[in-house]
């Protein structure tokens, strides 16, 4: 297998973690500086929470989002499927779960390799074929391989806190009372320090994990060798199927006949549209599908 | 850029233009070298068939443009051995169906049949180019051969795939490869709303049959 190194993509996600982490410095010595190191105790407090939340985070998302593991004789090609893309990936088999839940999604969590568990909805085992469900679970075993839950635990660390103490700041605050001279606007400005660190590091984590959802596509790309299952897959599930029309071209050009511009594409339809991320993703698996055809 | 094309791009009329290119029948020429990435990259082979989709009109003129294409093809008939037929469809259509091994043959008459009515003032009354593949190794649910099509829409002046997959159903997968290997080669619509298909009267025939 082919696990083809993106430098471009390293070099982006290696400054967008450089800036989380710049922005972490500012913002404990900015906590430190207006609060006088009482903050100190609260910030420990939300590590703590968000490392444990870390450690027990196969369970405990498997639980919020009301996945239910099975078992190999529940649901054997499932399991099977997986096997063999997990030896694929060379990674140890995962914990596999099922939400019953219409809509298709699929997701994974995991602190680690040996700690893992891969989701499906049963509306997504109900859309796809073979085909395009084993490059969804070859993209969510990439991001176990890719150990993406420790990397975006980490960058998602910072934010989680700001958010805290955007939400908590004026309750800590306000039972502090003994500063005196600077006490109310310190805190006031710590606020604003951590609501503006909430804004960037929320900016930074969208950019992370964009890029790491790249990096999964090609993942899976690798492993099973068919990017264009996964388009197709990406297709199905962003619903993008009901763009490509079913209605014939015949009939559809007696309609158009009438307007100058076809309706569907108008100059209202141009102007809102926006091109959403799985546009760009589609168009990378292009990319990969023609680099596999020797172009 | 001037004002006034900023104002028609703020407007998305500049993307509808830009999008849309006149439909010009050289365009065609592309599949005869597409057919041999269609076959070695792909396994995809010819069905032998290719064929013109038209509305036709009733006037003397346009009786005329098509007595010329066929006297045309009728020509070539003898030289490429390209055989070929006019039929009609029940959406209100004529198509011209060519028959030939030669995949180079068939482009060529396609391309004749095509510019003629160009030549004859009826380039707008084209709706479609239909060339038919099928990949010998993959069988659909039914047992026959996995098949594909390259339509040439006159309306987009481009290239798009279609996959039926037995009803009303399409095969993405297939059609998604074939657009990621042959763009480039081919001048692929962008804009899968523009994918429509042309489903054939019943499962296994082709759109013109």
């Amino acid at each position: 297998m082919d696990w083809k190194p993106d430098w471009g993509l390293r070099a982006r996600m290696g400054l967008t973690m450089f800036l989380l982490f710049a922005l972490y410095i500012v913002f404990a010595a900015g906590i430190m500086l207006y609060t006088g190191g009482g903050m100190f105790v609260f910030l420990l407090i939300f590590g703590g929470f968000t490392v444990a939340q870390y450690y027990f985070s196969d369970t405990l998302t498997l639980k919020s989002m009301g996945a239910k593991t099975v078992s190999a004789e529940e649901y054997p090609d499932l399991h099977r499927t997986i096997e063999r893309l997990s030896q694929q990936a060379d990674l140890p088999k995962p914990k596999v779960a099922v939400v019953d839940e219409r809509v298709p999604n699929a997701f994974a969590t995991g602190r680690n390799q040996k700690n893992a568990a891969v989701a499906v909805t049963t509306g997504l085992l109900r859309t796809l074929d073979q085909d395009e469900l084993e490059g969804v679970l070859a993209h969510e075993l990439a991001h176990v391989k890719n150990r993406d839950m420790m990397v975006m635990t980490f960058a998602s660390l910072l934010g989680t806190i700001a958010f805290m103490f955007v939400r908590w700041g004026a309750f800590f605050g306000g039972g502090r009372g003994r500063g005196g001279n600077r006490g109310g606007g310190g805190i006031l400005v710590a606020i604003l320090i951590s609501l503006v660190v909430w804004i960037i590091s929320y900016i930074l984590m969208r950019a992370l994990s964009r890029y790491r959802e790249y990096a999964a596509d090609r993942g899976a790309a690798a492993i099973t060798g068919k990017p264009s299952a996964l388009a197709s897959a990406l297709v199905s599930i962003s619903s993008g199927v009901e763009k490509i029309p079913d209605k014939d071209l015949r009939d559809e050009a007696e309609m158009n006949a009438f307007f100058i511009i076809p309706l569907k594409s108008g100059v209202v339809g141009r102007l809102f549209s926006t091109h959403p991320p799985t546009e760009k993703r589609i168009e990378q698996l292009r990319t990969l599908e023609r680099e596999m055809e020797g172009f | 850029m001037g004002v006034l094309d900023g104002l028609r791009a703020a407007l998305g009329l500049k993307a509808e233009a830009d999008a849309r290119r006149e439909a010009d029948p050289e365009d065609l020429f592309g599949m005869s070298t597409a057919y041999m990435t269609m076959h070695a990259d792909l396994g995809y082979e010819s069905v032998g068939e290719a064929a013109l989709c038209f509305s036709g009109v009733d006037a003397s003129s346009f009786h005329d443009a098509v007595d010329e294409v066929e006297a045309i093809l009728a020509a070539g008939q003898e030289e490429t051995g390209t055989a070929f037929d006019v039929t009609a469809d029940g959406h209100g259509y004529e198509w011209v169906v060519l028959a030939d091994d030669d995949t180079e043959d068939l482009v060529t008459s396609m391309h004749f049949a095509a510019d003629t009515f160009v030549e004859q003032g009826y380039g707008s009354r084209l709706l479609a180019a239909v060339f038919g593949y099928e990949r010998p190794d993959r069988r659909a649910d039914d047992g026959r051969p996995q098949r594909a099509y390259w339509i040439y829409s006159f309306r987009r002046g481009s290239f798009y795939p279609f996959a039926p997959a037995g009803g009303r159903d399409r095969n993405n997968s297939a059609e998604f490869k074939l657009e990621s290997v042959l763009d480039g080669e081919l001048d692929v619509e962008a804009d899968k709303e523009y994918w429509y298909p042309l489903w054939p009267s019943e499962d296994g025939r082709h759109p013109w049959e």
